[in-house]
């Protein structure tokens, strides 16, 4: 795949026109009011079909699931190729809506791919129906709550919150922060450690999926933050909230340890990985246009800027920027299309790429429109703003350059 | 417009009876593709028309057409859009758009004969696809294109097919062998009537083009298109194209610029002279 193809292109003019008409007029509220993306992306949902996309393959999904149980050998497919399409329309409104919002790409992720996955990948058949249904097709918000205060890059080392058992239930403890989604969410779920007494490094990592309104969960009011206003992040916090086997996720304590619960968190982040590629592609496109436009526009020494050599070099950087993300976004459709799935260490150099590649081209478009750019009335200020939060979340950049460093360093070692 | 109906003989009643029993609603929509308005567009100096060799797009102003006829179908609980379109080097996109949006089928014109084609023409080519394209209860077109705009195509095909034509509908309501339409007027709208099969040509804006799902995009590349040349229609090719046009563009002149507006300075008593200016221009 060099470019999209005539169906991908349908596509990607119907969401940008769709997002020019009923997205970007609501920008200012949405990045400088309070205005929450639910609505907004409910529209883009169900204008599209998407929510009836995912409404049907969620029952196949179900239905072959339930074949499986009862021992139906046929039903027993492994995940195999897949339309290049189907790919290729999740990337699509990504990458259009962050040419206006990112903060929406961030909120939609964390409910769908994030929350969404999360109990598509770990829970019991009842669990993904009575939760996981309503997180895909954006009828429920949901929120995916790892970090805490004194926990971030090390998750897991360092975290404090904790599941005890009493009885049938559990009664779980623990305060989260910087909760994408979480003062909006329906469905939470909420990764803490089962506290049997042992000591911390010792103790199982568990989730539990949590209501919006249980007795002793309280979520917060939207923190002040730098950027992705659209986005809404706050804190949980859980004082004594008491659930049953039913809330925990898998209904088995070993859902998420072992091996192949460390596999399940790497291939949901390595999916979140090239989400932030498309996400970079999205921001690079839009600076890169408002860039060219100022570049011809706006006339200092008596010519277009866009002739100086200096403004020249950020445009042809950008560019670089932007086929480099493109082709990275191509390499995505193509290997989920051949049914290969992205390395962990692949998937922590695109990241990384490409989130120094949005923050980077971001802050040149800034630059290139002098005083403007650092205007909000300019939408490059708040496309920088918005950038830099990819280096940080999903992973900083540090942590994956020490991922792709340790797989370098590792598969040496297993070649000598 | 309106006719009486006086039972089983006449042509239309007896559609209106088979209607009854199998609720259904055929709709044919003339769809143009034209050059899309985004791309600054040139003329060809030697013919002095627009360049139309690259792709082409559905023109916005069929888009309500195609609206309508969906909601009409829908309405009637069954039938189908059908789309005519005649443009040059078999261009399909803007049809597929259509077809993404809903329409089930289209026939297409394209034949290098038709270089040159005038208003006339046009509707001759278009009123041989609509019979082509099956029996249809209600034809629809634009008022006027976004690039010809003319206003004329939809009447022309009206006459040639020997149908009743009413133009600026704003609404259509289907009521057995009857359409009830509103047609806009400056002052409002005129509530009219006409038998059915009509030609009705839409006013823009006034129906909410509905988006192509996803599904609808997938689905569009493997609805039918008939592409059919002038021969497959049986016209003439000396009747349309630069041969049969009856018309010759002899000059083309640059719009005169826009003058600067006047400015009207608020002293507290502004809203007077907006008030004098309105009355002048006889807008209130
Ligand atoms: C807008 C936003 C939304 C978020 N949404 C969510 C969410 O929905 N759910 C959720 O659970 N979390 C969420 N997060 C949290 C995010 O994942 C963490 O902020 C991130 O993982 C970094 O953790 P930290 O903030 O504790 O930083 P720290 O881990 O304290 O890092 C501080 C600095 O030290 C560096 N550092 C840390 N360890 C190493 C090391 N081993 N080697 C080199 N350098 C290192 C880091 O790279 C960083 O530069 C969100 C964060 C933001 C900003
Ligand atoms: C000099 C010249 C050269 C031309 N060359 C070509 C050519 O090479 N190939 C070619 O195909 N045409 C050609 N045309 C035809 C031209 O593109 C128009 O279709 C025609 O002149 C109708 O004019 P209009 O746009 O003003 O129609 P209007 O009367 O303004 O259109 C009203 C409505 O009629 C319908 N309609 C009009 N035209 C079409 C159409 N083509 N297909 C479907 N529905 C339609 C639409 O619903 C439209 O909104 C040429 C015309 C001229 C004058």
């Amino acid at each position: 795949m060099y470019e999209w193809s005539e169906e991908q292109e349908m596509i990607r003019r119907a969401v940008r026109d769709f997002v020019d008409r009923e997205i970007r007029p609501h920008r200012e509220a949405l990045e400088f009011g309070d205005l929450p993306p639910y609505d907004l992306l409910r529209k883009l949902f169900s204008t599209f079909g998407m929510d009836a996309m995912q409404r049907d393959s969620f029952k196949r999904r179900i239905e072959r699931e339930r074949a499986i149980e009862a021992g139906d050998a046929v039903a027993e497919k492994a995940e195999g190729p897949r339309d290049a399409n189907s790919v290729a329309f999740t990337m699509i409104p990504i990458i259009e809506l962050c040419r206006v919002c990112p903060g929406m790409v961030t909120a939609m992720g964390v409910s769908m791919g994030l929350t969404g996955a999360a109990i598509m990948g770990k829970g019991t058949i009842a669990q993904k129906e009575r939760w996981a249904l309503d997180l895909l097709t954006m009828d429920k918000v949901g929120a995916w709550a790892i970090t805490e205060p004194n926990s971030g890059s090390d998750a897991f080392g360092s975290m404090m919150s904790t599941a005890r058992r009493d009885g049938d239930e559990f009664v779980l403890n623990g305060s989260k922060t910087f909760i994408t989604n979480g003062p909006h969410a329906d469905t939470i779920v909420f990764i803490c450690k089962l506290d049997e007494g042992n000591p911390p490094a010792e103790r199982k990592i568990v989730q539990f999926v949590l209501d919006s309104g249980m007795p002793g969960l309280e979520q917060s009011k939207p923190l002040r933050k730098m950027g992705i206003h659209s986005s809404p992040t706050g804190q949980l916090f859980l004082d004594d909230v008491r659930v049953g086997m039913d809330r925990l996720l898998g209904e088995s304590l070993d859902a998420y340890g072992g091996k192949s619960g460390r596999e399940a968190s790497k291939a949901t982040f390595s999916m979140e990985r090239a989400g932030v590629a498309a996400m970079a592609l999205g921001i690079v496109d839009r600076c890169m246009e408002l860039s060219i436009a100022y570049a011809n526009d706006r006339e200092q020494f008596g010519q277009p800027i866009g002739q100086f050599q200096l403004i020249q070099l950020k445009l042809a950087k950008m560019e670089v920027a932007r086929m480099n993300l493109q082709n990275l976004v191509f390499r995505h459709i193509e290997m989920s299309a051949a049914g290969v799935g992205m390395s962990f260490a692949e998937a922590s150099a695109a990241k990384l790429y490409a989130a120094q590649a949005a923050t980077e081209v971001a802050l040149e478009a800034v630059q290139l429109f002098g005083g403007n750019g650092y205007m909000a009335e300019y939408e490059v200020e708040q496309l920088a703003r918005d950038a830099k939060v990819l280096q940080i979340y999903a992973g900083t950049d540090e942590i994956q350059i020490s991922a792709v460093a340790r797989s370098l360093l590792a598969d040496q070692a297993g070649a000598t | 417009m309106s006719v009486a109906h006086t039972g089983g003989a006449c042509a239309v009643c007896y559609r209106a009876v088979a209607r009854d029993r199998i609720p259904s609603m055929n709709v044919v929509v003339c769809v143009k593709q034209i050059p899309d308005p985004a791309d600054p567009g040139s003329l060809d100096p030697q013919t002095k028309t627009l360049k139309r060799d690259g792709k082409l797009i559905l023109d916005e102003s069929d888009s309500y057409g195609v609206e309508m006829a969906l909601q009409l179908v829908d309405t009637a609980g069954g039938g189908e859009v059908t789309l005519v379109s005649m443009a040059p080097n078999n261009e399909v996109s803007g049809l597929r758009t259509a077809l993404a949006m809903g329409a089930a089928k289209a026939v297409l014109v394209s034949d290098d004969a038709l270089a040159g084609t005038d208003a006339l023409g046009t509707a001759k080519v278009l009123a041989k696809a609509i019979e082509r394209a099956g029996d249809a209860d209600l034809i629809l077109a634009a008022t006027e294109s976004s690039d010809g705009y003319t206003g004329t195509v939809p009447e022309q095909i009206a006459e040639l097919l020997n149908l009743p034509s009413v133009t600026f509908a704003k609404e259509i309501a289907i009521d057995g062998s009857t359409a009830k339409i509103q047609r806009q007027t400056e002052a409002g709208y005129d509530d009219v009537e006409s038998p059915l099969p009509a030609l009705v040509s839409v006013t823009a804006g006034v129906v909410e083009p509905r988006y192509p799902s996803f599904k609808g995009i997938m689905a569009a590349k493997s609805k039918p298109v008939d592409e059919v040349t002038l021969g497959d229609l049986g016209i003439d090719a000396g009747s349309v194209g630069w041969a049969g046009g009856g018309q010759e563009i002899v000059e083309v002149t640059a719009a005169e610029e826009r003058e600067a507006g006047t400015i009207v300075e608020d002293d507290g008593e502004g809203f007077n002279k907006i008030v004098d200016y309105l009355a002048e221009l006889k807008v209130i």
